[in-house]
């Protein structure tokens, strides 16, 4: 039929009532909508402003702060370092959570239970803590990787592996990847043909999901950052330290606003990425089932 | 106990129009059958009668007074869903319960009148499951217990069988029929189905995109659809495209009926493969036809024909009993009669 | 089911094994059937084991040892527990993470099930937007807050230019921490909470008008009871969340120095970065308390899950 949903609870309620629930259905959504875009409002008035003293408004504007950001070494290579940061991490977790489920669904169900255990811990431990047992741990182990890029890396990877394990593997439950490549196999495929030609094709947009989620999760990732990547510059530890001078006279409120603007338009275009490679849909399940998780990071 | 008037029923969605200018006449205590394919307004139709919908245009009576304005829960009527829209958080006993608590009924007659409805549909034992726990058809029977609980003055059912598989589905038909002929009730049954819906009611509305095409008993729509639409939906499996000559069509050898009013040059012959008489041989009579393909069903075996009618080939279906089936061989010339009071015939 | 060919690579045929012959498969044919099960799995759990697991257990050992010099010893938990800081520091996450969940469970929850029930443009920006927002955490968003409702923040300039006596809260106190987290975790709780929404069929709700029951019963004796596991789950989530954050805190409570509130995140790091003395022990023993209560909530979230999908 071509009644939908949305439409359904409300169909059979008189005229004024029905107004009245839509007035305040907007009023409701009007507020959301403000919730969410005054703040970046603020920040951007800040990012072009000479000054701003007692006014509701700056008392001048300008692009010299945003010309001073961009122009800015420390923050290009901070940037440069948050990126190849982020995108190793994506790039690590898919290599290391593509194999690991397929053959779960494939070869070896018992490999489920010990990835969504494992899958569980960032979720329960807060980062601050699992950075700070990381730091002891590879005090014992092997000191000369402690404040390295390197420990970060895999500090990030290990962190951020759930968002790409229950995008890949809710992707391969939507394509039905054991009768594919049970399929393949039949047509003689051989199964690195098999992996390439259906496995990968068939749960693309799980990697990409996978992929961004991870990404925005190293992206803007501070607790581990600070705690385990000392001497490194990151993204988040450029903002921590500005945001800690107290004395704004070198206008470092305004270019953390700048910087801030640009975490805030990466992380806008991953997740419009993410929701169009879902078209829409909420897509994966949280440990335990029920639950959606588009992309949580502290 | 009353019936449903429907008066020029009119329902647009967008540019769409799912019900145009329906009306229709349920009478007191009858069983009507909502037929057709999906989409042609049938659904749409039960809703608008439940006051699940609001119609454009037109007015829905229930026994004298007018519904139309009357917001559902206020409706004397009883439904049952086609998924049950049991409550998951209720007992069977707390389902059927629910209508009766909501119109703050006396404990002990609620008590009572479950009792009744339990034994009605034959849920007795599984009156303190939950809905996960019970099967399709008992879900179905307890929907039904909840629908009839408040003793309503119409049932309305929206494709009730169609979530159960084929086994079931038969059984519960003839529940239902049984229990609305023991209630009495005035029911208003949608389903695709035919022989769902021939089996179960006393009329049957055929309808197609928006519009009821024919409202008859069933075997007299069976035997006499009044549209080609009708003819189709109701099971003639051939349609024969055949020339008009001196007003009348027909198939060389067979028969020969007068040309349906309004035919231009061509009419569309239906008839059911049932009603095909086969014969080998030279003692038969009928148009000659090559059996091209043989389909056992069972009791019945389907013969796929061509003929030859003035040099166009035409295909028709023929069942026949199986026994009689074997005797004949695919690619064998066989000869094809049918009984002219069997075909109807539409201009095209 | 190859497995269990895979692992079983010895069969006897007839006769042929003599009576010596071992009953179970050579060590090496066993390895092989274990490689051809696991290898690729064996990146992922290196990962997962030596930068989740091992970290883990090592915080839980030291926090009984005290960098490993006295040995298994309760004196420094005893002695971390026992200062003023820490008991404050324990109270006030607990606090602030129940009511935070609290405040988001109030505006999420009729916001997810309005989102839900929408057609999918519109709920396709929806996400999109509380997508972005549920991400935007950390620093950035203490400086939005700043920014926005800060001593001199956009909101509060506003209010005070309309000539009304407002005091923004301080930006390390509860009222500012409570605000700027809800920034991020009622988006959250909305993403978590939408596919339970679509639980609630529409055709309960025509049932519910069939049988003559108003929306307050309905919601009161189908809706509520339905969905109220799955908003509790919901609950113990954002309150599990709450409680480990610690960027915004970081940023927010550095703004107010002495006078910002303690938080177990923060004692944390503070603990690394300032106590020579005895920081890492008393970090781990914060850290462990921290895991506890995590891990309990998160224990208390798949109870709750499982009551959920009873009826379902």
């Amino acid at each position: 039929m071509a009644m939908n949903a949305a439409q359904a609870p409300t169909a059979a309620r008189s005229g004024s009532g029905r107004r009245m629930s839509r007035a305040a259905k907007y009023l409701f959504f009007g507020a959301a909508l403000a919730y969410f875009c005054v703040p970046m409002a603020a920040v951007l008035l800040y990012s072009l402003a000479t000054r701003w003293t007692a006014n509701i408004l700056p008392d001048g504007y300008t692009l010299q702060w945003w010309q001073a950001t961009v122009a800015d070494q420390r923050i290009q290579s901070a940037f440069s370092t948050s990126i190849s940061l982020a995108t190793l991490t994506a790039i690590i977790d898919i290599a290391v959570v593509v194999p690991a489920a397929y053959w779960s669904r494939v070869r070896n169900a018992g490999i489920r239970p010990v990835v969504e255990v494992a899958a569980a811990v960032p979720f329960a431990l807060p980062y601050v803590v699992i950075a700070f047992g990381l730091m002891q741990f590879s005090g014992v182990v092997a000191p000369q990787y402690q404040g390295t890029f390197v420990l970060l890396v895999a500090g990030h990877a290990a962190i951020a592996f759930p968002f790409v394990y229950w995008a890949v593997d809710g992707a391969m439950a939507a394509a039905g990847i054991e009768r594919l490549s049970e399929t393949a196999e039949a047509c003689g495929a051989s199964p690195f043909q098999t992996l390439r030609r259906v496995v990968l094709p068939n749960i693309s947009p799980g990697l990409v999901t996978g992929g961004l989620l991870s990404f925005a999760a190293s992206f803007g990732e501070f607790a581990m950052a600070q705690i385990i990547g000392r001497g490194l510059d990151t993204v988040p530890l450029w903002s921590a330290e500005m945001i800690r001078s107290y004395t704004d006279t070198a206008g470092s409120y305004n270019r953390l606003a700048v910087v801030t603007l640009l975490t805030f338009a990466v992380l806008f275009v991953l997740s419009a990425l993410v929701v169009y490679w879902n078209r829409g849909q909420t897509v994966r399940l949280l440990p335990g089932g029920g639950a959606n998780t588009e992309g949580v990071r502290r | 106990m009353s019936g449903v008037n429907l008066v020029g029923v009119t329902k647009m969605y967008g540019q769409v129009k799912a019900l145009d200018h329906v009306s229709i006449d349920v009478c007191e205590g009858e069983l009507l059958a909502l037929l057709g394919p999906s989409g042609c307004g049938k659904t749409t139709l039960l809703r608008c009668v439940a006051g699940l919908e609001r119609p454009d245009r037109g007015t829905v009576e229930i026994g004298e007074a007018d519904m139309t304005a009357v917001p559902t829960r206020d409706r004397p009527i009883g439904m049952v869903f086609q998924n049950y829209a049991l409550f998951p958080n209720l007992t069977v006993r707390q389902n059927i319960a629910f209508p009766l608590e909501v119109r703050h009924r006396p404990r002990r007659a609620i008590s009572a009148r479950v009792d009744e409805l339990l034994d009605l549909v034959h849920l007795t034992e599984q009156a303190n499951r939950y809905p996960k726990q019970i099967s399709g058809g008992q879900a179905q029977r307890c929907a039904l217990g909840r629908a009839l609980a408040p003793n309503p003055e119409v049932l309305l059912l929206d494709e009730p069988l169609s979530a159960l598989d084929a086994l079931v589905r038969g059984r519960l038909r003839d529940e239902i029929r049984r229990v609305q002929q023991l209630v009495g009730i005035t029911a208003i049954y949608v389903t695709h189905d035919q022989s769902e819906a021939m089996a179960i009611a006393d009329r049957v509305a055929v309808m197609n995109s928006g519009r009821v095409e024919q409202i008859a008993a069933p075997a007299d729509l069976y035997e006499m659809p009044a549209t080609q639409f009708s003819a189709k939906f109701v099971g003639s499996r051939n349609a024969v495209e055949l020339a008009v000559r001196d007003g009348r069509v027909g198939i060389p050898g067979s028969f020969h009926i007068d040309a349906p009013a309004g035919s231009n040059g061509h009419a569309l012959a239906f008839f059911r493969p049932e009603d095909v008489v086969v014969s080998r041989g030279d003692a038969g009579r009928g148009m000659e036809a090559r059996v091209e393909l043989k389909v056992f069903l069972g009791a019945t075996t389907r013969l796929h024909l061509v003929g030859d009618a003035d040099g166009q080939p035409i295909a028709i279906f023929g069942d026949l009993p199986s026994r009689q089936a074997r005797l004949i061989d695919e690619g064998e010339t066989v000869r094809v009669d049918v009984d002219p009071d069997h075909v109807h015939a539409f201009p095209i | 089911m190859k497995m269990a060919t895979l692992s079983r690579p010895y069969v006897k045929i007839g006769g042929l094994e003599s009576a010596g012959g071992s009953a179970s498969p050579s060590p090496l044919a066993r390895m092989r059937g274990w490689l051809a099960a696991w290898l690729p799995a064996i990146p992922l759990l290196l990962l997962v084991s030596t930068c989740l697991i091992a970290p883990v257990v090592v915080l839980i050992w030291q926090s009984f040892t005290g960098m490993g010099e006295t040995g298994l010893s309760l004196d420094l938990w005893f002695k971390v527990l026992g200062q003023r800081a820490n008991q404050d520091a324990i109270a006030t996450s607990l606090f602030l993470a129940a009511a935070c969940a609290t405040v988001t469970l109030i505006i999420g929850a009729p916001l997810a099930w309005m989102i839900s029930r929408m057609l999918r443009g519109s709920r396709a920006f929806w996400l999109g937007l509380l997508n972005v927002a549920a991400n935007f955490g950390g620093i950035g968003l203490a400086f939005a807050y700043m920014a926005t409702i800060g001593s001199v923040g956009m909101l509060t300039l506003m209010v005070q230019g309309l000539g009304l006596p407002f005091e923004a809260p301080r930006e390390g106190s509860l009222p500012a921490l409570l605000m700027a987290y809800e920034y991020t975790n009622i988006p959250l709780f909305v993403l978590l909470t939408i596919p339970a929404m679509s639980i609630l069929r529409d055709d309960w709700w025509e049932a519910a008008q069939v049988a003559a029951a108003t929306r307050l019963v309905f919601w009161r004796r189908i809706g509520v009871p339905i969905l109220a596991p799955f908003l509790m789950a919901g609950w113990l989530l954002i309150f599990t969340w709450t409680l480990g954050i610690y960027g915004i805190a970081y940023g927010l409570a550095g703004q107010s120095g002495a006078t910002a509130v303690h938080l177990i995140t923060l004692q944390i790091g503070s603990a690394l970065q300032s106590d020579v003395l005895f920081g890492p022990g008393r970090a781990a023993i914060l850290a462990v308390v921290l895991m506890v209560f995590a891990t309990t909530s998160l224990i208390l979230y798949r109870v709750m899950l499982r009551r959920a999908m009873r009826w379902l």
